[in-house]
């Protein structure tokens, strides 16, 4: 029995070092002396940060992605939240349909929505010079997530209580902002997270979509890799990934992000 | 009071309508206009040309070149899907069954990749696996090395795994939070070795989330771009590669969009199949 136990953890624990060795590497990299992480590592440097936060190109990228995630999650939200609602409360026939086709987003190829939209934008629309067809498929891609976890709030909640404050007089408007809307707050809140963090780690979306003056943080990253090789990308990248953790853990410190799931 | 009711059913679809029209307008139309670009005439001035053909789709499947490029997108893809349920299985068995008190920190270390883009994990990759990198480095104190392990398809497939794990990891881990542990310890007490007990008990009660964790990763890592872009870095080509390139480098519209096409429709039949099959199985065992 026991030896079992060992032979499960082994593979088990050589899998979660596969899964954060290069987060981890990242990290070093960024706070190493050296141009390129050498092993072992050279010494401790801040300068990339300073590099990074010197650079206007990578500085003016991190704020685009920045205003563009707060936007993306608030516009996710904004349609999301009432689509659960609706789906939830009053849809009564092709309700599956009406699922699928909310859930569809996260379901296609994201690459291939990439392309769709990319046509779209320039051969109907106004083309990709402004950073509205970025605005608009970053939603798109991630309405789905709000809408998932609204819903599982709105199934979680009693509706009892909606009931008694329209007995209780209370019109439809009231009823929402009093009752509903704080019982279903934190799966709003969870799916705005959530959208927050795809528009901000986005590729596929970001790249066809972009334009000269739309570059995003990942984007950004990306060309630099593709071009140049020191260790700003690497700072760039680690404050990248504390942004996103600490928005986590903010977000599950005030609500619990009990409701992601897949 | 009919008419009080369809009224309200009516004035209820303003909740719903905002989120049907954005997938309406910028998912069915603009997937709808790839099908209809993919049947559009070449251009040399324009991304293409009025009128009609079918010159796209013969160009794809009548070049040996682009068939032997799906075929190892394919390929790679399931590849990878292999990899990634043999490395899955254990950490989702062990992190639904665990009684560690670490367990929240343990799925937050399944979780945690998610959250960090793919072109950070790519570099990290980069960083780990380049000619220089800390692998060959590591691998130089033995003596060893230096050994080609980015560039070319066993790096794409190193970083494919890495990013698209999580989405199997954590399907199963709900289905095996769903078995009772009790029948495998009654399979055991009844004489069942414990390779038969995983292939005649956890396998086929897992079955579900081994589904959705195939399909997921399959589908993935088919049309993963940027994964082979970087680790890659031109030496590994793979349809959607080739696609943003026609599209974004030489204006191929037409030509881009069939090719795209063809691998999604590839795409899709494989996984169609392999659900019906798996739905059959599970039929038969339940």
């Amino acid at each position: 029995m026991k030896l079992a136990r060992v032979g499960l953890l082994i593979p088990v624990t050589a899998t979660y070092v596969f899964l954060l060795m290069p987060i981890f590497v990242i990290v070093l990299a960024s706070i190493n002396s050296a141009e390129y992480l050498s092993f072992p590592p050279s010494g401790f440097s801040t300068k990339w940060y300073q590099s990074f936060l010197n650079s206007d190109q990578f500085m003016s990228a991190f704020r685009r992605s920045i205003l563009l995630g707060i936007s993306v999650a608030f516009f996710a939200s904004l349609i999301g939240t009432p689509a659960a609602m609706f789906y939830v409360r009053f849809l009564q026939r092709n309700r599956e349909q009406f699922r699928f086709a909310m859930l569809a987003p996260m379901l296609l190829p994201e690459v291939l929505t990439a392309i769709a939209l990319l046509f779209f934008f320039n051969q109907v629309l106004f083309g990709t010079e402004t950073i509205l067809p970025l605005l608009i498929g970053h939603v798109v891609i991630t309405m789905p997530f709000v809408f998932l976890t609204v819903t599982s709030a709105l199934y979680n909640m009693p509706t009892a209580v909606e009931e008694a404050a329209r007995t209780l007089g209370a019109g439809p408007w009231r009823t929402f902002r009093r009752i509903t809307f704080p019982l279903i707050k934190s799966g709003i809140i969870t799916g705005a997270t959530l959208a927050f963090i795809m528009s901000f780690d986005n590729v596929n979306i970001s790249l066809l979509l972009k334009s000269i003056g739309t570059v995003t943080l990942p984007i950004q990253i990306l060309q630099y890799l593709q071009y140049d090789f020191d260790a700003t990308a690497a700072a760039a990248s680690t404050i990248s990934v504390m942004m996103t953790m600490m928005v986590v853990l903010l977000i599950d410190r005030i609500y619990g992000l009990r409701a992601v799931r897949f | 009071m009919i008419m009080a009711k369809a009224k309200t059913n009516l004035r209820n679809w303003v909740f719903g309508l905002p989120a049907l029209l954005l997938v309406l307008l910028f998912i069915v139309v603009p997937y709808l206009n790839i099908v209809v670009m993919s049947f559009r005439n070449t251009s040399m001035s324009a991304p293409y040309a009025p009128g009609f053909t079918f010159d796209n789709y013969t160009r794809v499947l009548g070049d040996l070149y682009y068939l032997v490029l799906l075929r190892d997108t394919l390929f790679f893809a399931l590849l990878t899907t292999v990899l990634c349920f043999v490395l899955a299985f254990p950490v989702a068995f062990h992190l639904a069954r665990t009684k560690s008190r670490f367990q929240g920190l343990l799925y937050a270390g399944v979780l945690s990749p998610l959250l960090t883009g793919v072109v950070i994990r790519c570099f990290g990759w980069i960083v780990l696996l380049s000619n220089n990198g800390i692998v060959n480095q590591l691998l130089a104190y033995g003596g060893l090395g230096p050994y080609r392990l980015m560039y070319n398809h066993t790096g794409v497939t190193i970083a494919l795994v890495h990013v698209f794990l999580p989405f199997m990891i954590l399907p199963i881990m709900n289905s095996v939070q769903a078995i009772d542990p009790r029948l495998e310890e009654a399979a055991r007490t009844l004489g069942a070795s414990r390779t038969s007990v995983f292939r005649r008990v956890l396998l086929p009660l897992t079955l579900p989330g081994i589904q959705s964790g195939v399909i997921l990763v399959f589908v993935l890592s088919a049309s993963a771009y940027v994964i082979p872009l970087l680790l890659g870095q031109g030496q590994v080509q793979t349809v959607p590669t080739i696609v943003v390139q026609q599209l974004l480098g030489s204006f191929l519209w037409p030509f881009g969009a069939a090719l795209a096409l063809t691998l999604s429709v590839s795409v899709l039949f494989l996984v169609s199949t392999f659900a019906l099959s798996t739905i059959r199985s599970m039929r038969r065992l339940a």
